[in-house]
């Protein structure tokens, strides 16, 4: 707990917030050539042909489409699945003594390496720890009251059609995409 | 590390002037292995009511570390969503429960037997109904495809626990006596331990993550959302800052959001994009949430 505050007390010492700044334009490149599209859809007007690896802004979300900017200022939509991100996990090397570099050894328990890093600085800032669960006395009472908001059919279905959403039948997609 | 659990597990299904003996507990250690082997085989498969217990039980030991956000409203409204996408799955008549935890953890959560929890932190984050959607149908389609349950019964020491509790539940349910914990059978009680031991920590398999992101997809489709919700969220979890990550389980026990797109690109079918206009829902969801 301790080691946990002072953790936190680091960060802010350092100018850092430990949830970082929401709104800050996140980074991505195109992971092939595409298009930015004026809006959402497929049917849209093409803004301009987008070449692989394009860097771009990211500015909001919506669907499987992302809204983004170009260091040439064109704004527009380019799918999510052309896109490959920056601040992902994995730009961090393994191993390398970063905040995350042992995040994945801290929560398994088979073979991989130790953690150079302080484990400090790999999880549990105001989130759940493994501690936590650990040392977790069983709260029944909590349990109840979590069963206590369930919705039945009829309440589920009423607040559907409040929405305008109506089921449809669609088939799973298998593995492989079908094959 | 195993052996404790087992030890403990059994302990629990002794009689209850039984259970503060250690010294007897580690006697009876031996014997009791013997007997989890022989009713492992016995117990492989599970009853809808027992998975229904062991979930309530490993629910109930998650809420001795998470603690429920102090939102009733949108507890309601967080299951409403959740049972309406249950209900296109091919287990609707569970007794699904939804529930949002206070932390500023990404994280969302299956337990068998149909409990979901999803962090606050991950619902704060979402910019729709639909992308709420999409992190339920993708904890949901854990759920219908048993994945937890099947993770607890392909490892030694848990299995070894729940189905020591499953024995002696079946043996003794609905007599008195053994529920030190106040839960309603020994399989909660096992659920319990369950958590104690890690379920939470450990990883399922990355093909049942992504059984589950593409499950996820079609269950939210069906409900009448727009498709990509959960594509929304894989694409906003890709973007979360390296520090910001640090405070999450999620990504210990996930693949990379990055890998999860790139997999799910593969196999989204191509004639979901006819209901790429189906609602997306984001006022309801603003409004819930307090948003402007």
């Amino acid at each position: 707990m301790l080691a946990r505050l002072a953790f936190v007390l680091l960060l802010a010492g350092l100018g850092l917030s430990p949830f970082g700044d929401a709104r800050a334009q996140e980074q991505a490149n195109t992971n092939r050539a595409t298009d930015l599209k004026d809006r959402p859809a497929f049917d849209a007007r093409t803004v301009a042909p987008l070449a692989a690896d394009t860097a771009v802004s990211v500015i909001s979300r919506h669907g499987a489409w992302t809204q983004v900017e170009t260091g040439a200022r064109q704004r527009g939509w380019v799918r999510a699945f052309h896109l490959r991100f920056r601040s992902t996990v994995e730009a961090a090397p393994s191993g390398s003594g970063g905040a995350l570099g042992g995040l994945t050894s801290m929560f398994s328990f088979g073979s991989r390496e130790a953690p150079k890093t302080s484990r400090v600085a790999t999880l549990g800032i105001r989130g759940l720890s493994p501690e936590d669960f650990k040392n977790a006395a069983p709260d029944p009472a909590a349990l109840q009251k979590l069963q206590s908001f369930r919705a039945d059919k009829a309440a589920a279905e009423r607040f559907a059609r409040e929405a305008k959403l109506a089921a449809v039948a669609v088939a799973y997609a298998k593995e492989g995409g079908g094959s | 590390m195993r052996i404790p659990v087992v030890a403990l597990a059994l302990a629990m299904a002794l009689p209850a002037h039984a259970q503060l003996d250690f010294g007897r507990m580690l006697d009876l250690g031996k014997k009791a292995v013997e007997v989890g082997q022989q009713v492992q085989e016995a117990t492989k498969e599970y009853t809808t009511q027992e998975e229904v217990q062991l979930g309530e039980g490993i629910t109930a030991g998650f809420l001795g570390a998470a603690h429920l956000y102090p939102d009733d409203r949108l507890q309601r409204y967080v299951n409403r969503v959740g049972r309406w996408i249950a209900l296109q799955s091919e287990r609707p008549d569970l007794p699904w429960t939804f529930g949002v935890i206070d932390t500023e953890t990404i994280n969302a959560f299956a337990m068998p037997g149909g409990t979901v929890m999803v962090s606050s932190g991950l619902v704060k984050r979402l910019a729709s109904e639909s992308e709420l959607a999409g992190v339920l149908a993708h904890e949901i389609a854990h759920v219908v495809k048993k994945h937890q349950l099947s993770a607890i019964q392909s490892d030694a020491g848990w299995s070894a626990a729940a189905t020591g509790a499953k024995a002696y539940a079946a043996d003794r349910i609905g007599r008195s006596g053994g529920d030190v914990l106040g839960l309603k059978s020994q399989l909660a009680n096992a659920g319990v331990d369950l958590v104690k031991d890690g379920l939470f920590l450990r990883p399922l398999d990355r093909s049942m993550e992504y059984e589950a992101d593409r499950m996820g997809v079609v269950l939210a489709t069906r409900a009448g959302y727009d498709p990509y919700g959960l594509v929304a969220v894989l694409t906003m979890l890709a973007q979360v800052k390296p520090e910001e990550s640090a405070a999450s389980i999620t990504f210990s026990t996930h693949p990379s959001p990055t890998d999860r797109l790139a997999e799910l690109e593969k196999v989204v079918p191509v004639d979901l994009e006819k209901y790429a206009r189906q609602p997306q829902v984001e006022a309801r969801f603003r409004q819930t949430l307090g948003k402007r």
